[in-house]
């Protein structure tokens, strides 16, 4: 959990920190949201006190995040804060993979296609994955999934690719 | 007095009889076992069996809906302190200790406690709803719009003394989760905002989404790179159920939780989702060393556990007394009322007082069903932690993944749940909390729609919420609780510039 340390407490701490510190990127991932919300709402009507409109809270609290962003790229560059640590490629890769394969692969190839393979893609996340064991566990899970979902709730999830008339 | 024993008497004829007392087992049953699966909450449970009721007679459709939604509640807490996602709002704070005690080895009593608590609460909820149920009517009769924009204001800035770390971070991540709670299109004037012209998101997001993102997937992604969080995942289960000593140290916020959870719960506007939050924050608040919560304290389980269950009970007031839908799974069942041909609103404890004290009734005998089902079965949900990670992570993606699909039966939406996971994914990196995003995202709509109308009766004036009495005394306390909360900030900050 040495991830989470606040900003405050990581002050002064043994490595010295660096001007692009997390609390920097922190800040600045604050001030391209608001701009999002700000610039997002742009056209629609704030309306009066009387009247709010569509745009007023989006854009009173894209204000309020861009002001926190400020402070928080202020408070960066000032002091000495943990450097942002490196994303984790092969994780980011394979889970999200997995998420997409799913996505890409259910209406058109069904859950019995579509399961096992988020599995198989997110199995690879993990060097200590084994081959044997996640391809039986996949087989097992995905019996389990058709059993639960299909037989006992009966969700409308297509099955197999529709072209095989189920 | 008298009147309170009658109704209760009327209500356990009704709720007692073989056939209704089956069903609400085999509700709780369904609920839990369902509930208990990562990426199917309580509002996916309830819909999904909605249909299951059809062929049933009014009050026991109703019992056994409720028997699903405490089941599926409780299921959610399960796997709050199991897999560390939050099966729905109310089990977000669970995480935070829940799953810390099942990383030290405890997840048993973790489990264990929230189910004694959960009955305790239970058992006390039903005595106050059916005591209290007509005062509280003309009480919550009495709140205003701008009472209760004033409420949620309180409820996030609980949110804020909730989480970890520096709180204009936590007060930041609020105001994201608003931003993301108007994407879609605008009910009062029916424009879009911030769709970008994506029709998928012209309902909105829900929370599924988001929440299956940031904190089932982001969290997959943290612990892949962190060896020593994944592998206390295979570690130690401990014993099953808590001991006196836990029990004793558990029972003041039990009772604490099951107060605040209760009074919390009957308001109209999520309250419930409110109360595991300000029972966290006061039991962190009172606790002698409060550095241990967030660390596996297990007053962080018991106290928010028989909140959540006391809330979600009395979160049926509004529903039964004025016919409003508290939250999404109390507009579930407006839904279901609607079907088998009750009208909801004050007429029911009049017109239909069978079906109101029934219903009340079977939340005992739910709760009482909730613990002979979990206490005996919480061996089978500790040994899902005997899967290890390398195992349990793909069955997680395939459960959320074909959850999150079934939602709405949309492959967009497994998609902007992997937008979510990055988006997690990313926040954790810069150091913020995902717990206050969560629960501005949850109440940024409602907060709209109040302030809209409370603005509409002041006629644009400010001060209606100074001069309502109960807005000033709520926005009094959320004063009050920010001045607390900052005190430790600035004496820690003070520390650390005495040390160095």
């Amino acid at each position: 959990m040495a991830v989470e340390d606040p900003a405050d407490r990581s002050a002064g701490g043994a490595t010295p920190g660096t001007r692009l510190n997390r609390e920097v990127f922190a800040g600045l991932f604050l001030i391209v949201s608001a701009a999002v919300g700000y610039f997002g709402t742009l056209p629609l009507d704030a309306g009066s006190m009387s009247g709010v409109g569509p745009g007023l809270l989006p854009k009173a609290v894209s204000l309020g995040l861009a002001a926190f962003g400020v402070y928080l790229m202020v408070i960066g560059l000032l002091g000495n804060h943990e450097r942002i640590d490196g994303f984790s490629l092969r994780g980011t890769i394979f889970i999200l993979g997995a998420i997409l394969a799913f996505a890409a692969t259910v209406r058109p190839l069904g859950l019995l296609v579509a399961g096992p393979l988020a599995m198989l893609i997110s199995s690879m996340a993990d060097p200590d994955t084994r081959p044997l064991e996640i391809v039986i566990f996949t087989a097992f899970m995905t019996a389990g999934c058709y059993l639960l979902f299909k037989v006992v709730l009966h969700l409308p999830i297509p099955l197999l690719p529709p072209l095989l008339g189920y | 007095m008298w009147d309170l024993i009658s109704n209760l008497q009327l209500g356990l004829s009704v709720a007692g009889s073989l056939k209704n007392a089956g069903l609400c087992f085999l509700g709780c049953l369904i609920g839990t076992l369902i509930g208990v699966l990562p990426g199917v909450g309580p509002i996916a449970t309830i819909a999904m069996l909605l249909p299951l009721t059809f062929g049933l007679d009014p009050v026991g459709a109703l019992i056994m809906l409720a028997g699903i939604y405490y089941g599926a509640q409780y299921g959610g807490s399960t796997t709050a302190i199991l897999v560390n996602i939050p099966g729905e709002a109310t089990a977000v704070v669970t995480v935070l200790d829940g799953h810390q005690m099942a990383k030290q080895g405890r997840a048993g009593i973790a489990l264990g406690i929230a189910a004694i608590g959960s009955f305790i609460a239970g058992t006390i909820a039903t005595v106050i709803i059916a005591a209290a149920a007509k005062p509280l009517t003309t009480l919550a009769l009495m709140f205003g719009p701008a009472d209760y924009f004033a409420l949620m204001v309180l409820g996030l800035m609980f949110a804020v003394v909730l989480a970890r770390g520096s709180v204009p971070k936590a007060i930041a991540m609020i105001l994201l989760g608003i931003l993301l709670s108007v994407v879609g299109t605008d009910i009062e004037t029916g424009e879009e905002r911030l769709t970008f012209g994506w029709m998928e998101v012209a309902d909105g997001i829900d929370f599924a989404v988001i929440a299956m993102g940031m904190f089932g997937f982001a969290e997959i992604l943290r612990n892949l790179e962190n060896k020593e969080a994944r592998a206390v995942v295979s570690g130690e289960i401990g014993r099953l159920l808590p001991n006196m000593a836990d029990l004793k140290v558990s029972l003041a916020p039990i009772l604490r939780g099951t107060g605040i959870g209760s009074l919390l719960g009957f308001l109209p506007g999520n309250g419930a989702v409110l109360g595991p939050f300000a029972s966290y924050s006061v039991e962190k608040k009172i606790a002698a060393d409060p550095s241990r919560f967030g660390q596996g304290a297990i007053e962080g389980v018991a106290g928010p556990e028989s909140a959540n269950n006391a809330g979600a009970q009395t979160a049926f007031i509004p529903l039964l007394t004025l016919g409003i839908p508290p939250n999404a799974v109390m507009a579930l069942m407006i839904g279901a009322m609607t079907i088998h041909g009750i009208v909801p609103g004050p007429q029911i404890i009049t017109k239909q007082p069978e079906l109101f004290w029934g219903m009340i009734a079977s939340m005992w005998i739910g709760n009482l069903m909730l613990l002979i089902i979990n206490l005996p079965l919480i061996g089978i949900w500790v040994k899902l932690l005997q899967v290890p990670y390398r195992l349990m992570f793909p069955a997680i993606i395939i459960f959320c993944c074909i959850g999150i699909y079934s939602i709405n039966n949309s492959p967009t939406e497994v998609v902007l749940t992997a937008a979510f996971a990055l988006f997690g994914y990313t926040l954790i990196k810069l150091g913020f909390e995902a717990a206050p995003l969560l629960l501005g995202f949850v109440l940024g709509k409602l907060m709209e729609e109040k302030l809209r109308q409370a603005m509409v009766i002041s006629r644009g004036s400010l001060w209606t919420f100074m001069e309502r009495p109960v807005s000033l005394t709520l926005l009094v306390l959320t004063l009050v609780i920010l001045v607390v909360s900052a005190l430790p900030a600035i004496s820690k900050r003070r520390e650390t510039v005495f040390t160095e």
